[in-house]
């Protein structure tokens, strides 16, 4: 039926706003403390040279505790591993484009989300209460579900979906608050037979 | 870095542009850099089965350009509030050059802080790729007295007094 898949988002479309429709049940926390070893790589690909990331006087004297990550490397730092020692392999196959057994970025959703084969961030609207620090280990809190709207694009078909969500430190401060849109889709190159 | 000041800012006047051009490598890089390593970014055969036309660089990249290009124009003293209506157009594939750019929209006081409403945006070869969006800043004000050296706090503590 054609309206097979909108339907198949009911349950996501009712479950907006209810009381406890926090999606993420656990907080996932970031696996390290940030260290500027790791900073300095973040920094890398943007050629962000500012003294605030590399230069504790300098940071410091700009009234920070030190270090500073940039604003935006707050999600960087609160991804949990891929793998650690104890874990089953990530690589169980040995075709080309085989994906890993696990994903640290793959959103993970209760039972009554539809499948999709692919995702992406569609718009964000992130509020800074201040920079993380090295030394900072980061944990992503919380997945409210504050809108879903099922939507056929040129891609595929599924939903636009909005989570709030924020970033604490180990003590529970509050760094930054992001209220962020996913495209969730079911390619149609890879719709089900 | 030259350090700007909020009696230096001028509504409507334009930062300087940067331009991020996107190859394989650098996507890569920034896989490893900000841990997105979903294929989409990095694999062009993965990228195209899900419907792109290509590899392309993944949103907390795209975050970044952005900030680079406001903290070159903020300054060390200068701090970021928020980053609202940071939206997707379109991809920003391998082989295409992202140019961020942007303008002053409104310079106000609030709390004694001397705020700085930025319009940001990405371009690439098909136009406006990402945003427009807002980019709040404070700036120090070259009265020291004025405001602290940086704001640090929730953004509706700016309203205070």
């Amino acid at each position: 039926m054609q309206d097979d898949w909108q339907e198949a988002w009911g349950p996501v479309m009712r479950a907006v706003g209810t009381v406890g429709s926090d999606l993420g049940a656990r907080a996932v926390a970031g696996i390290d403390r940030i260290e500027p070893g790791t900073l300095r790589r973040y920094l890398e690909p943007l050629e962000f040279d500012c003294a605030l990331h590399h230069d504790e006087q300098v940071a410091k004297a700009h009234g920070h505790g030190g270090v500073t990550a940039p604003y935006t490397a707050a999600l960087s730092f609160a991804m949990p591993a891929m793998w650690q020692p104890g874990d089953a392999t990530l690589f169980p196959e040995d075709s080309r484009d085989a994906q890993p057994a696990r994903s640290a970025v793959k959103p993970v959703y209760p039972d009554y989300f539809p499948s999709f084969s692919g995702y992406f961030a569609t718009d964000i609207d992130i509020d800074f209460v201040r920079p993380a620090l090295v030394g900072d280990r980061l944990t992503r809190r919380g997945a409210r579900l504050v809108s879903c709207e099922p939507k056929e694009t040129r891609i595929g078909r599924g939903a636009f979906i909005k989570i709030e969500s924020e970033v604490v430190t180990e003590t529970g401060e509050v760094i930054t608050r992001m209220r962020t849109g996913m495209y969730l889709y079911q390619s149609h190159q890879e719709q089900p037979a | 870095m030259t350090q700007r000041h909020w009696e230096d800012v001028t509504e409507g006047e334009a930062l300087a542009p940067l331009r991020f051009p996107l190859t394989v490598y650098r996507l890569v890089m920034a896989a490893g850099a900000n841990r997105d390593f979903n294929a989409i970014h990095h694999n062009s055969e993965h990228a195209k089965r899900s419907g792109a036309s290509e590899m392309y660089a993944n949103t907390l990249f795209l975050q970044g350009m952005w900030e680079r290009t406001v903290r070159e124009y903020i300054g060390l003293a200068g701090t970021i509030r928020h980053i609202h209506g940071f939206r997707m157009g379109s991809f920003n594939t391998v082989g295409d050059t992202v140019v961020v750019q942007g303008s002053v929209t409104r310079k106000f006081i609030e709390g004694g802080f001397g705020l700085v409403d930025l319009k940001l945006w990405s371009e690439n070869r098909h136009g406006i790729s990402v945003g427009p969006g807002s980019v709040l800043v404070t700036l120090p004000r070259h009265d020291p007295s004025a405001s602290p050296k940086v704001f640090i706090g929730e953004p509706h503590e700016l309203e205070r007094d």
